[in-house]
């Protein structure tokens, strides 16, 4: 081949390039598309909830200065002086946050739905007997395993029900002993009701914290840390009535929304030394927000109008828009994804584990698989009809309990679960499988030892991300007569249930007016979202530690 | 083989079952006597016996005849070129080949006289008796203490475990790197930690037979080393069988070579210097030599 002299005295010439260059923007568009458009959306909506633009300008100003910019300065400082610290801070703003919402979840679940006098009595009748059956598996190995099958059983009913319990009403026995339920659920002279959650949710978190941040100080030092973090939740409600607020919520934020991130900046400053420079940014934000909350209200200068305030938090729906609130569906909300996450959990779990270990390679198997992916993508609107069909029409259940509505949303994310489950349960190395059975273990001995400890953080992930699903489900709701306004709180199982998303389809159909559209709804998305939010990042963050520790 | 037997001799023939394979046996009396000083109350019989060992995977033949009786007490080296069926005989002995569908064996292994593939066998209850250690170290992501104790727990032995967990982390030469962190975690070890972590774990539960699959295959040479020397040690009390590509490790470690060629047979079993000096085989020796495999 003749080449001529020239072009090669003028380099190699150029390749165009600029189809790939349009593929490779049309790529980039097709990723940011859907989050671009779900952001601006979102904006909008938040625009319209929070209406920060009401607010002084001096207001703006001030938490400028005290929070914004000082919050930008130690975010670049702890970058310089380590990235991994900035992360570890971060990961405390976020889990102030995320712990703050869960506490207010918790206060509504102990104000209004479970006295704590009744949870404590089921904790305890929980605790003997799960006591008994630990002396039982561990004192005698020769009891033979039906022997420990009925005591352990007979434990858990005599405690929980007495004698003769539900078996003897069916009877129509008159019951005789009481459990250790009833004994202690009936008990005259109680405690105050902050006590018993000071006891029961901040001693076992004073326990675990105290032995996470001294374990390598010895007993005595974690005792002490131990003491530190339980006075917190004594702290939350002898304080709390001097600002007003009812010692049992203020005890309940004190132990779940205070004690997390306390727990965590403590083990950052006492067991991470190079990080400890992370915590200067939440420490920022914190006295950042309380100081401007403070000047702004010295210098009297007025917030904004946001429509997510307290009395929209807690307050129940009204025909007037300045004063519809969204408690009663934050707690139907609440409600129900205990419920869903109570039964989808340990069924889809166990799917999961049966089709990954157990199940024979065959065609019934095979069919299985193809058809639990098909259920995934079976219309929510479905499985609403099949609650209705099933539990109402058939069982005769009453419409639009949360139990009712758990069980429907639970069916709806199970295959969900079982789906990532299963892909959790994969990702346990064959190696560790062979090393266990190659030690003489059974398959239950290596399932328990082995696979499901290595994937619970992974099942743990798609589970959560499952419930976020479930919580943002309103066709299902509505097909099984869920009220689409409630003005109180269910108190139980069995009793009907409105939902967060249900309530924003309520004002935005039936109620609308403009106050509801350009207030009220907004609003109420925020809420959703935020909730929907935190979920998330506790499953991301799940999701990141169980990486890392691969 | 050579810098680990003290020349004593005066070990009784005796005991040698009627057996077809006379030449074996032979070199196998000779092996006995050689070493018996350590262990004198050794009767020749084998752990193991093979005869007629076929295994399938599917249609395709990995196993083909193989005949062989491994001593008690010795170890035991398992050569030959990738894909000629070494791993999958020692699976067959504790039958973790039962884990694969496809995989099916027919003829006789016996582990002291009995069939392991009997139908009265549970291979649960056989894998107890005889330890397994694989190619990478594979400690669970639990505590070291956890790792050692693990076969303890899954048998229910009863007793202290944290005095058994002590001696075997001291038996796997391992204790005094990890006697102030047992509470930690296994996976944070070394390689070659790891890998004697899990020959500890192993041992712990006393088993008859120890089985190690290229345990060192993928350790540096330093750690290479320290397993080795452990496997020597082990021999005192285990019988030890160990597949390997390495060569060198199977001339320096073992009492008894099989080589294994391609096609799933067993070429030649005896004395390992026997084997590596002079063996009977061309095939043998051109893979000894490196013209193959």
């Amino acid at each position: 081949m003749a080449t001529d002299t020239t072009d090669v005295t003028e380099g190699f010439g150029q390749v165009s390039r600029s189809v790939g260059r349009l593929f490779r923007y049309l790529l980039l568009a097709a990723t940011l598309f859907g989050i671009v458009f779900v952001t601006i959306l979102l904006v909008y909506v938040a625009n319209d909830a929070i209406q920060p633009l009401t607010a002084d300008p001096g207001w703006h100003l001030t938490f400028f200065l005290a929070l914004v910019l000082p919050t930008l300065a130690a975010g670049v400082y702890v970058y310089r002086r380590n990235d991994e610290a900035l992360q570890t801070g971060a990961l405390a703003v976020g889990l102030v946050a995320v712990a703050l919402m869960f506490s207010g979840g918790a206060a509504m679940i102990f104000v209004d739905i479970v006295e704590p006098l009744t949870w404590l009595a089921f904790l305890v009748a929980l605790a003997v007997p799960s006591a008994v059956t630990l002396a039982v598996v561990a004192y005698d190995h020769r009891i033979p395993f039906t022997g420990q099958l009925v005591a352990t059983v007979a434990a858990f009913y005599l405690s929980l029900f007495g004698v003769p319990g539900p078996l003897g009403a069916v009877a129509n026995i008159p019951p005789v002993v009481p459990g250790v339920f009833g004994l202690l659920a009936g008990v005259p002279m109680a405690p105050a009701p902050w006590l018993l959650v000071v006891l029961t949710v901040g001693g076992p978190l004073a326990v675990l914290g105290g032995r996470l941040v001294a374990r390598e100080r010895g007993r005595r030092a974690q005792l002490l840390a131990g003491l530190g973090v339980f006075a917190i939740s004594v702290a939350g409600g002898v304080v709390g009535p001097t600002f007003g607020v009812h010692p049992l919520p203020a005890t309940v934020v004190a132990s779940v929304g205070l004690v997390p991130p306390v727990i965590y900046a403590a083990n950052v400053a006492v067991n991470v030394p190079e990080e400890r420079v992370g915590l200067l940014l939440p420490a920022t934000i914190v006295v950042g927000a309380l100081v401007g909350a403070l000047a702004v209200d010295a210098l009297g200068f007025a917030g904004p109008q946001s429509w997510v305030d307290w009395a929209f938090l807690t307050g129940a729906h009204s025909n007037n828009a300045d004063n519809a609130g969204f408690y009663p569906a934050i707690g139907g909300s609440i409600l129900l994804m205990v419920t869903v996450a109570v039964f989808a959990f340990p069924v889809g779990v166990g799917a999961a584990v049966y089709l990954e270990e157990y199940a024979p390679d065959n065609r019934v198997t095979r069919a299985i698989d193809v058809n639990i992916s098909n259920l995934a993508g079976v219309p929510s609107v479905v499985y609403g009809l099949l609650g209705l069909g099933l539990f109402v029409t058939y069982l005769g259940q009453s419409a639009g309990t949360v139990l009712l509505g758990g069980v429907t949303l639970g069916l709806l994310i199970l295959p969900i679960v079982i789906i990532s489950a299963r892909e959790a349960v994969r990702s346990v190395p064959e190696e560790q499988r062979a090393a266990s059975y190659g030690m003489g273990a059974t398959k239950w001995q290596t399932v328990k030892n082995v696979v499901l400890p290595r994937s619970f953080s992974g099942i743990l992930t798609g589970t959560i991300l499952a419930l976020g699903r479930a919580i943002g489900e309103t066709a299902p709701l509505i097909m099984i007569g869920a009220p689409n306004v409630k003005y109180s709180l269910p108190t139980g199982v069995s009793e009907a249930a409105s939902a967060m998303p249900l309530q924003v389809y309520a004002w935005s159909s039936l109620y609308a007016g403009p106050d509801f559209y350009n207030k009220v709804v907004p609003a109420g998305v925020v809420v959703l979202v935020a909730v929907l939010l935190a979920m998330n990042s506790i499953a991301i963050v799940l999701r990141n530690k169980y990486q890392v520790g691969e | 083989m050579t810098e680990n037997s003290p020349e004593t001799t005066g070990e009784p023939d005796g005991g040698t079952t009627a057996d077809p394979t006379n030449e074996e046996m032979s070199i196998e009396t000779d092996v006995a006597g050689a070493t018996g000083a350590s262990n004198p109350a050794t009767t020749p019989d084998p752990v193991i016996r093979s005869r007629d060992l076929d295994v399938f995977y599917g249609e395709e033949q990995a196993l083909d005849g193989i005949d062989i009786d491994i001593p008690e007490n010795r170890v035991t080296a398992i050569i030959g070129p990738s894909g000629c069926g070494k791993s999958t005989f020692l699976r067959c002995i504790n039958r973790m080949n039962d884990r694969i569908d496809s995989c099916r064996v027919t003829g006789e292994l016996t582990l002291r006289g009995k069939n392991v593939y009997d139908d009265d066998v549970d291979p649960v209850a056989l894998r107890r008796r005889v330890g397994m250690v694989f190619q990478e170290p594979n400690p669970f992501p639990k505590s070291i203490y956890d790792n050692v104790a693990y076969g303890l727990e899954i048998q229910d032995v009863e007793g202290a475990h944290d005095e058994i967990v002590e001696e075997f982390l001291k038996r796997a030469a391992l204790w005094d790197e990890v006697s102030h962190q047992l509470d930690s975690s296994g996976l944070e070890l070394s390689g070659g930690q790891q890998q004697r972590l899990c020959i500890a774990r192993a041992i712990a539960p006393d088993p008859e037979v120890l089985l190690m699959d290229e345990p060192a295959s993928a350790l540096d040479p330093v750690a290479t080393s320290q397993v080795e020397d452990l496997i020597e040690e082990l021999a005192e009390d285990y019988t030890v069988v160990i597949v390997t590509h390495n060569m060198q490790q199977a001339a320096r470690i073992s009492d008894k070579t099989a080589v294994f060629l391609t096609g799933g047979e067993l070429v030649e079993f005896g004395d390992t210097e026997t084997i590596f000096e002079n063996p009977e085989h061309q095939r043998v020796e051109d893979y000894i030599t490196g013209k193959f495999g």
